[in-house]
């Protein structure tokens, strides 16, 4: 069995749970019911490993591995060790966008790719929800599909975007153009979203979070209710503004937002540097388990003042992390919060 | 008068190998202490309020000198000086030790081996190791105490490499600028070094503390950094850029939201040091950096901040402050990079003062 293979089937092993080893072996239809008897699924992996190796036709597995490691992919959406997921947008769809299903698209996609890159190996998959998995194992003249480092891309057919895992630069354009032929549109833009969680991305981009208006009960001490009604006035003002920018209920679970400052500086009004034209360099990064939740909680609770700046708010309005703000050229004045910008 | 005495930094050295102490090379000589004025300069206003009365009471200095006017090289080896701040450490603070004698390192070396011997034969957990023997080298590195007042550091470097086996665990304690009053004050036996540095398995940090406590009598207890100290650390280091370039400036913060919030504010070293110019007034020979300036300056960063984003970061906790230069935890992690060893005095002035504020009367 050749190294690569071996290697992704090693890294299947080992992140399977022992108990479902035999389920999913089973499923690949590759091993005689004897085969698969004389395995004993309670040794350890490295020689669990070396037996099933020993016994297993190579071509039979090759297909097989590949469309399980696509569902274990998806099983561990959620694993923060699974590296970044970067989403991009579709744009201008031709007239016949809407119509193109699954098959129709896999094979546009495989053909446009291997039209343009030689020794490419690209497997796909239809999920019940809908999402189309595409894993695409990249070669060249030299060298023989590479299944180690695997793209994954994944599309919902009949929305614009699409998210990407792990392209490098060189085959980027590639991909590119595949999709956009492939989708039945004219360009693709890189959306400024990029997070570990697949799920917190598409649920932002796709607005699959309640946007359902919940009342918030607060309790107080017994004082005076003129001060009672204020409070209770103020804190559902706040209330209303944070679910107003971020959203109600549970939120998309996105862990970073990164902002490039390249404003005039507007730190104490009374410093010289409030008058140069020098801009005062920076990032800001925000992150947490759930930075959507924590922010509308910095709103809700008066840690941040409204009214919301559209810096925090365009995360969920644009469905983007990644942010670049200027100063605004026209009308700007000192105690304006300047508009983000591309 | 001030004399600038030698840098003095008691430390402390476990490395696996043969359980033989490693004699100390340096000869180590005590400064008797005077009781004369020394020139530190006497604080006027407190701006740090501990919270608890400590054996600095309410006084702290609202200025410090600055880091460039400390040149350590030209007092001390350097490699001396590098070997002893390279890397991360834990900070603790230390009450003063009974009837500690510089004299008496070799004996101190062979003490603390049998200890951690006797305590791993009782089943005490020790990491690996010390399977094979291990050695314990107290030693001094002479050079800086500030004052006349500062006992003298001993430090964790004795053979400096000669043995070529890597420590396990290294450790250190000193007293840098300490409060001359409060040094003063101290009943004849006892030496104070109350900032305590170390490095290692949490398991053998907590045997040498024992071991202390017992021969010394004295205690131990964690010393975190509050905002103001890491207000300080972030202003002295950009105050370093032009001479030793920090390339960034880095704050965090933690917001105490549901779930909690880190914010890290990355700032591009130039226009850092710009800002920090515009309110730090550069006033000749002895230069000095108040306790307003840097107020000013990270008080200019929070509003650039707040204006963008409209969030109050005093509403949270000021948790690290980092450039190429070190960086430093509130939890109490400082991590010193010895490019350019001429603000470590201030540094180590900055952590003897927290020290010594955080040490329980």
């Amino acid at each position: 069995m050749d190294e690569q293979a071996r290697s992704i089937l090693q890294r299947i092993i080992k992140k399977t749970p022992s108990k479902r080893l035999e389920t999913i072996i089973r499923s690949w239809n590759c091993l005689s019911e004897d085969q698969l008897h004389s395995l004993n699924y309670s040794q350890p992996k490295w020689l669990f490993l070396e037996n099933l190796v020993s016994r297993c036709e190579v071509r039979l597995f090759n297909g097989n591995v590949t469309k399980t490691e696509i569902k274990l992919y998806k099983n561990h959406i959620h694993n923060p060790n699974q590296g970044t997921w970067h989403a991009c947008q579709l744009f201008q769809a031709e007239d016949d966008a809407l119509s193109v299903h699954f098959t129709q698209f896999r094979e546009s996609f495989i053909a446009h790719l291997e039209d343009v890159v030689q020794h490419v190996s690209v497997g796909m998959k239809k999920l019940e929800d809908g999402a189309i998995w595409v894993r695409i194992a990249w070669g060249d003249n030299f060298r023989k599909p590479n299944h180690l480092k695997p793209t994954y891309l994944v599309h919902y057919l009949q929305s614009s975007y699409v998210f990407i895992h792990n392209v490098t630069p060189k085959h980027r354009p590639f991909l590119y153009q595949a999709l956009v032929l492939a989708t039945r549109h004219v360009s693709i833009k890189e959306c400024h979203l990029s997070s570990r969680s697949l799920t917190a991305m598409r649920d932002l981009l796709m607005k699959q979070y309640q946007q359902v208006v919940f009342l918030v009960l607060n309790i107080f001490p017994n004082t005076d209710p003129n001060i009672e009604r204020e409070h209770a006035e103020s804190s559902e003002g706040r209330h209303q503004m944070a679910c107003e920018a971020f959203g109600c209920g549970v939120l998309p679970k996105l862990e970073t937002a990164v902002y490039k400052l390249e404003t005039r500086y507007r730190g104490n009004s009374n410093n010289t540097l409030n008058d140069g034209d020098e801009l005062f360099r920076g990032v800001v990064k925000f992150s947490s388990k759930n930075i959507l939740e924590s922010l509308r909680h910095c709103v809700s609770t008066g840690m941040a003042e409204g009214p919301v700046t559209p810096l925090l708010s365009s995360i969920t309005q644009k469905g983007r992390n990644y942010f670049v703000i200027t100063d605004k050229v026209s009308g700007a004045t000192a105690s304006q919060t300047p508009a983000p910008k591309a | 008068k001030k004399n600038m005495l030698d840098f003095f930094i008691l430390g402390l050295f476990i490395s696996p190998g043969s359980a033989v102490n490693t004699p100390v090379r340096r000869p180590v000589t005590r400064r008797s202490k005077s009781y004369g004025r020394s020139c530190v300069e006497p604080p006027s206003l407190f701006w740090q309020t501990p919270g608890h009365l400590t054996t600095l009471g309410h006084r702290i200095p609202t200025s410090r000198r600055a880091a460039k006017s400390h040149n350590i090289t030209e007092k001390v080896d350097p490699e001396q000086v590098a070997l002893l701040l390279d890397g991360e450490w834990k900070l603790s603070y230390v009450t003063p030790l009974f009837l500690f004698r510089h004299t008496q390192l070799k004996l101190y070396s062979k003490r603390l081996a049998a200890f951690i011997i006797a305590e791993k034969q009782q089943g005490v957990a020790v990491e690996v190791g010390l399977e094979a023997g291990f050695r314990v080298s107290f030693s001094a590195v002479l050079g800086m105490a500030e004052t006349e007042e500062d006992a003298e550091t001993i430090s964790s470097r004795p053979v400096f490499g000669a043995d070529g086996s890597k420590p396990v665990w290294q450790g250190w304690l000193t007293c840098v600028n300490g409060d001359p009053e409060y040094l003063r004050s101290l009943p004849p036996d006892f030496t104070s070094l109350p900032l305590f540095c170390s490095r290692g398995a949490e398991s053998l940090s907590a045997l040498v503390k024992s071991w202390f406590q017992r021969t010394f009598d004295c205690s131990f207890g964690a010393l975190g950094l509050s905002s103001s100290t890491l207000h300080w650390l972030a202003a002295l280091w950009t105050g370093c850029h032009p001479a030793a370039g920090i390339r960034y400036l880095k704050l965090g913060w933690t917001m105490p939201t549901q779930p909690p919030l880190d914010i890290e504010y990355s700032v591009d070293p130039q226009d850092a040091w710009e800002l920090w110019n515009s309110v730090h007034k550069e006033d000749g020979a002895d230069e000095r950096i108040s306790v307003d300036e840097v107020q000013s300056f990270i008080n200019g960063l929070e509003t650039h901040f707040f204006r963008h984003f409209k969030i109050y970061l005093s509403s949270g906790t000021l948790t690290k402050v980092s450039t190429a230069l070190g960086s430093a935890h509130h939890h109490g992690k400082i991590k010193v990079i010895t490019i350019n060893s001429d603000y470590i005095s201030t540094v180590l002035t900055l952590l003897t003062e927290c020290a010594l504020l955080k040490t329980p009367v």
